[in-house]
């Protein structure tokens, strides 16, 4: 396996001019969409199959209900280390690249939509016109030409950048420290640990303020992590029901006491 | 309002259908083997329409996946593609162009829903040829029986489990959906065979009756794992799940869950079960109970299924 790559989305320098927005749907050749009326600049409410990028708007208010602060954040496909959307996928259509990233198969995937509602993040769409799911791909095509993806070589203000995940772990801890002593005390990254939730997020973020402040969760958790124990519990309900089914069928005939 | 982050895979009405026919199937099969075991002679009515039932109600299922996937090569992907790429999931299994991951409750079903296919077909066709006066294969119904009835326990449950390994918030900390919908298809199993008997008339001796109270049994273990479902959801805290488990139990579908899945479906059958008067008066009574556990065996997954997909 080659060097992992990954993206480091900085929401301190994020502007919201949603160039990246713009590149993504650009170099995918993604159409046009009805706009989207959210109550703020964000369009669409979700990643959509023509919207692989989307950066999302948060008006944080003050107890007067006055907006104190924008929060803009870019947000894009994590590639989790642990995906859901991966191991969800029956057909196998949903792989890992060499470099780490997390692909859907188009001509393998079958359009059953598990891996749209198995996404801890929302992040996967459904085709209607294809019959299939679809997401970002860190621009497959791009990356195994030395390009890297659209929305970073868009992004003005350098907020998105891209490279193997090893050295953007470095930059993204230096950039937390020098917020922090800028005096952003709720500076945090989110996704960067490998040994964290989902086994890190190769598309990992530096936000401002807690996770949910930006809407994402605490703690994402790979669903299929369930698999073992409701299985174990359907078995005992299995054992119990079986074990009724003797007791019921059994004993001596001609009567049928309960 | 946030819209909130997750999106949902929408399936239609359809899905319910074949986890509703899919818990049958396998509910009558396990009743049919276990009658069959204990003693194949008294109960043969039990075992012939049970088998039967399980045929008829897995049939479908294929058929109910390819319309919803809309292109009917589409459901071969699920077990085998020309092409397997290498890193598909945790403990993924290739073998030439098959494909088995374990950790996907839909691949995982796809191939057990084959293979009961494959037994419900061989039992059905045993029971046919000997209702035909042909020689009963004992020993062939035995192993058909027991091994297919692995597949049934596995057909009737995985769509729970399948449900459970998403982000919907109303599942992913829920843990007993795979119990539920094997209690369902138990009780509802029962109550096709019973249903049928009922109609049919000419069940010798105690069969019909043991049958129901399996059946009631089926309906206990169905409300403690419901009751079990609503308990682990409500105490796992976070907001969204909160909201979710509203919506399923007060919210809009609120009505059908406690009037289909609880009163309709689990109530009034036991309470008729428990009164005696299933066992005292005409069949009518074992034919409506039946019905009313059927409706509520299909109330209980679509309300289940529709609030999380919704919320
Ligand atoms: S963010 Fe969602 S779609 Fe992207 S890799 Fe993770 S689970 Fe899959
Ligand atoms: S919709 Fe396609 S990519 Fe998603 S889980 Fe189904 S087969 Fe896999």
């Amino acid at each position: 396996m080659a060097r992992t790559l990954a993206m480091f989305t900085d929401v301190s320098l994020c502007i919201g001019c949603r160039a990246c927005q713009v590149a993504c749907k650009q170099w995918n050749q993604l159409a046009p969409e009805e706009p989207e009326w959210t109550g703020t600049y964000q369009n669409h409410h979700h990643f959509t199959d023509k919207s692989y990028r989307l950066v999302r708007f948060f008006e944080e208010t003050d107890d007067k209900g006055q907006i104190k602060q924008w929060h803009m954040m870019s947000d894009v496909c994590k590639h989790c280390a642990q995906a859901g959307c991966l191991e969800a996928c029956p057909t196998g259509a949903i792989y890992r690249t060499e470099y780490g990233t997390v692909n859907i198969n188009q001509d393998i995937c079958n359009g059953c939509r598990y891996c749209v509602s198995a996404c801890p993040f929302g992040v996967v769409a459904f085709n209607h016109d294809t019959g299939t799911a679809t997401k970002c791909t860190f621009c497959n095509d791009r990356i195994h030409n030395g390009l890297g993806p659209a929305c970073a070589k868009a992004c003005p203000t350098q907020s998105i950048k891209f490279g193997f995940r090893d050295d953007l772990a470095v930059v993204a801890k230096k950039r937390i420290d020098e917020l922090k002593t800028l005096g952003y005390k709720d500076a945090q990254l989110y996704g960067e640990d490998s040994s964290g939730d989902l086994g890190g997020l190769n598309a990992f973020f530096l936000l401002l303020g807690k996770p949910s402040v930006y809407g994402l969760p605490e703690k994402p958790k790979l669903p299929q992590r369930n698999v073992v124990v409701d299985s174990l519990l359907s078995i005992g309900s299995a054992l119990v029901v079986a074990l009724g089914g003797l007791v019921a069928f059994r004993g001596r005939g001609g009567q049928g006491g309960a | 309002m946030e819209p909130g982050l997750l999106k949902s895979a929408d399936w239609p009405a359809l899905i319910d259908v074949y986890f509703f026919l899919g818990g049958i199937a396998g509910g009558a099969f396990v009743i049919a083997t276990i009658a069959n075991l204990l003693d194949g002679e008294r109960y043969r009515d039990v075992v012939r329409i049970g088998y039967y039932i399980a045929f008829l109600a897995v049939t479908p299922g294929p058929i109910l996946l390819t319309v919803d996937l809309g292109v009917p090569t589409r459901f071969l992907h699920m077990l085998m593609v020309s092409k397997p790429s290498l890193a598909i999931g945790m403990d993924a299994v290739t073998v030439g162009p098959f494909h088995l991951k374990p950790f996907s409750p839909m691949n995982a079903g796809a191939w057990a829903l084959l293979g009961f296919s494959l037994f419900a077909f061989l039992a059905a066709l045993d029971v046919f040829l000997e209702h035909r006066g042909g020689r009963s294969m004992r020993t062939l119904r035995v192993v058909v029986g027991v091994i297919g009835g692995f597949f049934a326990f596995f057909l009737a449950a995985y769509p729970g489990v399948l449900l459970g390994a998403t982000a919907r918030p109303l599942f992913v900390g829920a843990h007993w959906l795979g119990a539920l919908f094997l209690a369902v298809g138990a009780s509802t199993g029962g109550a096709a065979i019973a249903l049928v008997l009922s109609v049919l008339g000419g069940q010798r001796g105690d069969a019909l009756a043991r049958l129901m109270r399996f059946t009631a049994f089926a309906l206990i273990v169905q409300l403690a794992a419901l009751a079990l479902f609503v308990l682990t959801v409500s105490t796992t805290g976070s907001a969204g799940i909160a909201r979710a488990l509203a919506q399923l139990i007060a919210g809009s579908y609120g009505v059908p869950f406690w009037l289909g899945a609880v009163v309709i479906g689990i109530v009034v059958p036991l309470a008729l079960q428990f009164a005696g008067v299933v066992r005292k008066t005409a069949p009518a009574i074992t034919a409506l109970m039946s019905l009313l556990i059927l409706v509520g065996g299909f109330a209980v997954k679509y309300v289940i299924i529709a609030a999380g997909q919704a919320t």
